[in-house]
């Protein structure tokens, strides 16, 4: 799946026989880990329902490097909307540096807390910064 | 995978390919694929047989690493492959297992035929929908508390016998009688305890399911005697696994393995391979978590099991009473002996298939073998075997799991729509609950391999012997 033409940030969903396979692209470091829990969110099927949680909470995840850290996030928010039923659809960057990523968020209840995606994994995860752009790709376990 | 790797592999027989260990850097087995000629390809086309050869590479590998019929890319393991360690120098490795912890299948079998059914299919199927939480529903019954969770994690299925879920002859009929000693509820995080405390009883998302089926044609009439297995009969196929908190157990281990491996010196192709020496305190840790992991799944299908058994009986009185046939993990490691070696055998979407001498098959099957059951799709059929003695040799007693994935879901809700697919499986008589369209394009049939095909080479590869094939009547999807 090609992004060449896509604006930034943005995610598209490549090709995998038994698995998804999530491509972030950003100018920022912040705008991918966004725009990948925007991919998490398309999967759950809450891509554009406004936050109806009034309060704020923080997230923040760490890692050694920025891949692991994007899959520390993405597992931090499987975890959150299966045991919270909370999804977060408004965050705003707090600190989005290679070892660390915290944001505030503002999200929606959900009845039935989102199973399908299992994981995100360190199969074929990919992070790179060329022309002046970052573009990630992890595999999600389905 | 490159050409010149899959020229150097060799068929052993029509279902038999052998990749010798000078095909890939770092190999230290042979690595052996179960297909035949048309499933071959389907594999090449894919990362699978890949995947295989780096599975080969793990420390402590033993004799050979093998993919299944229904083998298919996945991310470390190939899904439909299986690999032995040994205990002293080899490795247990999450990825090996998988995120769904002891996802497998089990079926029950009741008195019933077709025509007792007429007129009530529709609304019993609708009620099983009403009364097992699927998708990704909690359920509302089985709140666990702390100490209620640990006895799950402890004694899986067991421990429901005391809560008149379970009975002795469900433990007798269910693979390790539904409980891994090695378990450990201490070694799961209080993550995967919140993801899994009122999961237990639930579906679940994906390709799980509870079907209602047929048995369609007997294949071994002897076999399927002694599993009580009738043409004609009604029966129901269960399919789930061990849901979030299994899933959070695999999180965490994988991530805690990084920098064992990094201890050990262990560099691997695929870090979702991620692994520790068995003999170190993080191997150790892993397989007790994993066994608690699967005590949840085993007390999962059981929790199923019963309300199964009540929805029936409810519509049907006592002539709906369900007998459970067997149930089979399929994805696990599990300590093993083999011929005096003590081995850990991962299975990741692949099934154990002991044969009728094997001391872990249940008292009532020895002579025949213990029940191995293929799914297929949704409107496909299924299919139930017996294990077999030769498979203890040829592929440390496993068989496959299902029919195989052969299509992305993205490319599957491409190929066609839920709709189309709800069409289609009523045109064939066959009631369907899902809670969306999407799913149910991702998992119809056309996404999966001809399940037909998969069990033809199973069989003929004396990895298990076909017994009855199944068709389903009623779809309940995750």
């Amino acid at each position: 799946m090609t992004m060449a033409a896509c604006p930034v940030p943005e995610h598209v969903f490549g090709e995998q026989v038994g698995e998804e396979r999530l491509i972030i692209r950003g100018t920022t470091l912040g705008d991918v880990f966004l725009e990948a829990a925007r991919g998490l969110r398309e999967l759950y099927g809450e891509l554009d329902r406004p936050a109806d949680d009034p309060k704020w909470r923080t997230i923040e995840v760490t890692a050694e490097t920025r891949a692991d850290l994007l899959v520390e996030w993405l597992n931090e928010l499987i975890y959150l909307a299966e045991s919270g039923h909370w999804v977060p659809t408004t965050l705003v960057v707090e600190a989005a540096l290679p070892t660390c990523f915290r944001a505030r968020a503002r999200g929606v209840r959900v009845a039935g807390a989102p199973s399908q995606i299992k994981a995100a994994t360190f199969h074929d995860l990919r992070f790179d910064f060329h022309d002046g752009l970052f573009e990630a790709e992890v595999t999600l376990d389905v | 995978m490159s050409n010149a790797t899959l020229a150097a592999a060799k068929p052993l027989s029509p279902w038999l390919h052998e990749i010798p260990v000078t095909a890939a850097p770092g190999m230290r087995v042979p690595a052996r694929v179960f297909a035949d000629e048309v499933l071959w390809e389907k594999m090449r086309q894919d990362r699978s047989i890949e995947q295989l050869l780096n599975v080969a590479t793990l420390p402590g590998v033993e004799e050979a690493v093998y993919a299944m019929p229904d083998a298919h890319e996945g991310y470390g393991f190939p899904v439909g492959g299986v690999a032995a360690m040994r205990m002293d120098d080899g490795v247990i490795s999450p990825g090996g297992v998988g995120y769904d912890i002891n996802c497998g299948v089990r079926l029950l079998m009741s008195e019933l035929t077709v025509p007792d059914l007429t007129g009530r299919l529709e609304s019993l199927v609708h009620d099983l929908s009403r009364s097992i939480p699927s998708g990704g529903y909690a359920n509302p019954h089985m709140r666990l508390n702390a100490a209620e969770l640990d006895r799950v994690l402890k004694e899986g299925s067991r421990y429901l016998v005391e809560r008149g879920l379970a009975t002795a002859e469900d433990l007798e009929h269910t693979e390790a009688a539904g409980s891994l000693t090695e378990a450990d509820p201490l070694a799961v995080s209080s993550k995967a305890r919140e993801r899994g405390h009122d999961q237990l009883g639930t579906i679940g998302s994906g390709n799980h399911f509870v079907e209602v089926e047929v048995v369609d044609e007997v294949f071994d009439p002897a076999a399927a005697a002694v599993y009580g297995v009738t043409a004609g009969r009604v029966g129901v196929l269960i399919h789930t696994g061990s849901r979030g908190l299994g899933h959070q157990v695999c999180t965490d281990y994988v991530r805690l393995m990084g920098g064992v491996m990094a201890r050990h010196g262990i560099v691997l192709p695929d870090r979702q391979l991620a692994c520790a020496p068995l003999s170190s305190p993080e191997g150790q840790h892993y397989l007790r978590a994993m066994a608690a992991a699967a005590n949840f799944a085993w007390a999962n299908r059981q929790t199923i099991t019963a309300t199964v058994r009540d929805v029936f009986t409810r519509a049907l009185g006592p002539a709906g009473r369900l007998r459970l046939v067997y149930d089979v993990a399929h994805n696990m490691a599990k300590l093993e002996d083999y011929d005096g070696r003590r081995l850990c055998v991962h299975r990741k979407g692949a099934t154990r298939a002991f044969g009728p001498s094997h001391r872990d098959t249940p008292l009532a099957y020895r002579g025949v073998g213990q029940p191995v059951f293929i799914p297929g799709s949704m409107g496909t059929a299924s299919y139930v075997l017996a294990g077999t003695d030769e498979a203890l040799r040829a592929s440390f007693g496993s068989a496959c799991h299902g029919a195989g994935r052969a299509l992305s879901r993205h490319m599957a809700k491409r190929t066609v729509t839920g709709s189309e697919v709800r069409e289609q499986l009523e045109a064939k008589g066959i009631v369907v609950r899902c809670p969306s369209n999407a799913e149910l394009a991702e998992e119809g049939p056309h996404a999966y391999k001809d399940v037909d095909r998969v069990v033809s080479v199973v069989h003929e590869a004396g990895l298990a012997r076909k017994v009855a094939r199944l068709r389903p009547i009623g779809v309940l999807k995750g």
